[in-house]
């Protein structure tokens, strides 16, 4: 009589991450194909360049985000901070300071937010879920305060027409991507703080015990997302040419939803960079092809939610496993 | 289950009416994808016999646990209630015939009360309201009964992990067991909680309830058991009457190895002093004067909580100490952190392997790595190469049984998860080695390895410190041996210069 198998336990290990790359890339390419079978819009050089620029911005940020889920922490200011930053560039680019500075001092807005979140963290022991969504509503009262609810536009063509452009045939925002990915990728993966970062979603105690600096490199998580989000701020009032504090709502879920379809585990000390990438174009992908297809675009929502507890289901299910 | 025709059923059970012994297990097998954890094991446990079982690490002993409590399906094979097939496919249905399980790792909810534990899921009730009164009343009247010093009313969280461990048991008394596991269940009790464990368990017998023991400690098999069982790899390798066997027997059975070759210990020559500290006090100690040289391994003996971990824990910067001095190779240092303890050439192997020295879902190379990224590392990149060929160094110098060096180090035995928080430190150029508790649920194979892991780092030159509750291990060990009780030095011996009895009874203070 044979009582059920059990499965094999698999670990996750390079091989198998470049499996699931592969799985995550194959899917994305069926949407297309289906999509461009399906309607007759999709496969146009509009769309094509739409859908890079608005899963671009997406990518930035859930790369972001991934730094911080993988130390076992969670960035909920994400949305909250790229609003934020659009209307401050604005501003400074209002006041007419030179296009480089200004895009360095919202990066430095950035960079001081993600010290914030991790000072809140770290140095008062407030959850990360607790201290970041604070900050998220927060940062979005500031933002209306300075504004006094008022959209401001962007006057400078050299600084919005950029995002209109493109190099080599493809759109600036996506080479963007590429300027934040690779440096990314060797930070996480090829780097001793990328170590310390699974070493400190997987054990923070043994971390420490090991020399790891692991307040140091909470606050390195907290700032490479803050300042990522800044990025996609400068990048968003870009595209759309003005500053506005309450854009880029619900985008934090969205990073955090492209990140968890890229493998990261929400328990922390799995994921990589490619993984968020993919996951911010697959989900760009279905908004854009529920536009197309004329779906309710109330669905997306409800979609992106149900998306997220079965992936986040499953993740409890691989964890459990070891 | 189906496929087992009824009549062939009625028919086995029929041959064992009579004197069916309460368990019998039939070519009981169990397969984890391709690991064979258990090989057509045949085993029968009587009515109010205590049978212990016996084997290293990966044995298949919390396999055989876990196919008992119904927590695992077999892959195979037959288990007999009382002469009857049963399917034991969920824990509640273990739990329903009487099969009860106390684990080392104590699971209860500890922010309930004692009694609150006890009574979980089976609560006096009257009109719909909890009799919280009534129930912490027949609490301590149970604790009482057997024989544990406990309060019934207080938090579970503020009793030591031992105490926990007696609740747990309490409760499956209470819950009627026939049939009651205990796994390695002594691993953190004092010795007046393990002589109040084995008296329940003594009655326990007496009611008739079948024991199923399973422990490293020999001494407490040869104490309390009837009869014996043997795993080795996953098969049984032998069943012996307690009368008929001998400490070395059973470890033959497991090993093919003797016990004087377990503690290994190697003569060293004692160089320069390492570490000294002078009237050192802290939390949870007080005026501490030991000192550690090359080639030394100084151990420390005490009860737990007689200040031994504390005192260690000062020394490794975690919770600096209030007065005294330390002298780190002939300078004063006042030694703040942990990264300065670390950056002196100062290693802990902690003593909960689990909470504090493993990130267990990262590979065995990471871990092994991660105290010295920083040296793999040129400029901001590490040198994956060199990373590799690191891990795998290691690997092979600490003999680590692993798949891969990428396998998760919560893959690996007990024993080989102690060698990975060694092997860390290693190439770190630490001077001075702290084991705190290294062999606790550690089998004999393994913890001979460990000794001859000490060995190795003393003919490095390095200085040991090793903190054991376990008698044997700092006597055949320590080259000096310091006694602690109540957070102070109660004596001091050179090697073997004192006879257990009076270690033990310096330790207790009587």
């Amino acid at each position: 009589m044979s009582v059920q198998e059990a499965s094999p336990r698999k670990r996750p290990n390079a091989g198998v991450n470049v499996l699931l790359g592969l799985t995550l890339l194959g899917l994305l390419l069926l949407m297309w194909v289906i999509l461009a079978f399906a309607t007759p819009t999709f496969w146009t050089e509009n769309n094509i360049t739409n859908l890079a620029r608005q899963g671009s911005m997406i990518a930035i940020l859930a790369i972001g985000e991934t730094f911080v889920i993988i130390t076992g922490g969670i960035d909920l200011s994400v949305g909250a901070v790229v609003g934020f930053c659009s209307m401050a560039i604005a501003l400074l680019l209002g006041q007419h300071v030179p296009i480089g500075q200004a895009i360095i001092a919202t990066l430095a807005i950035g960079l001081g937010i993600g010290l914030f979140h991790a000072f809140g963290i770290v140095q008062l022991g407030l959850p990360p879920f607790i201290m970041t969504l604070a900050s998220l509503t927060a940062l979005r009262g500031i933002g209306l305060l300075i504004t006094n609810g008022a959209t401001i536009s962007i006057t400078k063509d050299v600084f919005t027409g950029f995002s209109r452009g493109g190099f080599l045939g493809v759109p600036n925002l996506f080479w963007m991507v590429l300027v934040v990915a690779i440096p990314a990728y060797f930070l996480l993966h090829q780097s001793r703080w990328g170590r310390y970062l699974f070493a400190i979603g997987s054990n923070a105690e043994a971390a420490r015990l090991s020399g790891v600096n692991v307040k140091a490199i909470i606050y390195l998580a907290y700032i490479l997302s803050s300042v990522c989000a800044a990025f996609v701020g400068v990048l968003l009032a870009m595209r759309i040419g003005i500053g506005n504090p309450t854009q880029a709502e619900g985008w934090e879920l969205q990073a955090i939803a492209s990140s968890v379809i890229g493998g990261t585990s929400l328990f922390g000390a799995i994921g990589s960079i490619h993984g968020p990438l993919l996951g911010s174009f697959i989900l760009t992908t279905i908004n854009n092809g529920a536009n197309l297809l004329n779906l309710n675009s109330f669905w997306q929502r409800i979609i992106t939610g149900l998306l997220i507890i079965v992936i986040v289901y499953f993740d409890g299910l691989r964890r459990k496993k070891r | 289950m189906q496929a087992q025709s009824p009549s062939a059923a009625e028919e086995q059970g029929a041959n064992r009416t009579g004197a069916a012994p309460l368990l019998t297990l039939e070519k009981l097998d169990k397969r984890f994808g391709a690991t064979h954890a258990l090989k057509a094991v045949d085993l029968s446990f009587e009515r109010g016999e205590i049978h212990a079982i016996v084997g290293e690490n990966g044995a298949g002993k919390s396999t055989l646990i876990k196919l008992l409590t119904g927590v695992h399906p077999r892959s195979g094979g037959e288990i007999f209630w009382e002469g009857a097939p049963v399917a034991l496919a969920s824990p509640p249905e273990a739990i329903g015939m009487g099969i009860n399980a106390v684990h080392q790792e104590v699971v209860l909810c500890p922010h309930l009360t004692v009694a609150a534990n006890l009574f979980l899921g089976d609560e006096t009730v009257r009109f719909g309201f909890l009799q919280h009164g009534a129930m912490v009343r027949e609490g301590q009247k149970l604790l009482d009964e057997l024989g544990f010093d406990l309060p019934a009313a207080v938090q579970l969280s503020s009793l030591t992990i031992g105490q926990q461990q007696l609740v747990a048991t309490a409760r499956a008394e209470r819950r009627g067991a026939k049939f009651l596991i205990f796994d390695e269940p002594t691993a953190y009790l004092t010795r007046t909680e393990t002589a109040a464990l084995f008296l329940l368990i003594r009655r326990l017998k007496a009611k008739g309830v079948t024991i199923v023991y399973i422990s490293h400690r020999l001494e407490e098999v040869f104490e309390l058991a009837d009869r014996v069982s043997v795993l080795r790899d996953g098969a049984l390798v032998g069943t012996r009457k307690i009368s008929e066997t001998n400490e070395n027997d059973l470890i033959a059975l497991m090993i093919n190895r003797s016990i004087e070759q377990i503690y290994h210990k190697d003569k060293v020559g004692l160089g320069a002093t390492i570490l000294e500290t002078k009237g050192l006090s802290g939390k949870g100690f007080e005026d501490i004067s030991i000192r550690v040289r090359e080639g030394e391994i100084v151990g420390l003996y005490g009860l737990i909580g007689a200040g031994r971990s504390e005192f260690v824990q000062s020394v490794f910067g975690r919770f600096p100490a209030t007065s005294g001095e330390i002298v780190w190779r002939g300078k004063k240092v006042d030694i703040r952190s942990e990264r300065h303890a670390m950056d002196l050439g100062i290693a802990l192997a902690p003593e909960s392997r689990r909470d504090q020295g493993l990130c267990l879902n990262l590979g065995v190379g990471f871990n092994i790595n991660l105290p010295i990224f920083d040296k793999l590392s040129f400029g901001p990149l590490i040198n994956i190469p060199s990373e590799a060929r690191h891990a795998e160094r290691q690997i092979k110098e600490m003999q680590i049984k692993t798949a891969s060096r990428n396998a998760n180090a919560s893959s690996l035995s007990g024993g080989n998860q102690q060698k990975i928080v060694i092997a860390k430190w290693l190439n770190h150029g630490a001077k001075l080695f702290i084991f705190d508790e290294p062999t606790v649920g550690v089998d004999v194979g393994t913890k001979a390895e460990i000794y001859r892991l000490m060995g190795q780092l003393l003919h490095h030159g390095a200085g040991l410190i090793l903190i054991s509750s376990y008698l044997p291990e700092v006597y055949e060990l320590a080259d000096t041996l310091h006694i602690f009780r109540r957070g102070s030095i109660a004596a001091s011996h050179a090697f073997k210069d004192a006879s257990h009895e009076t270690i033990l009874t310096e330790a207790i203070g009587v």
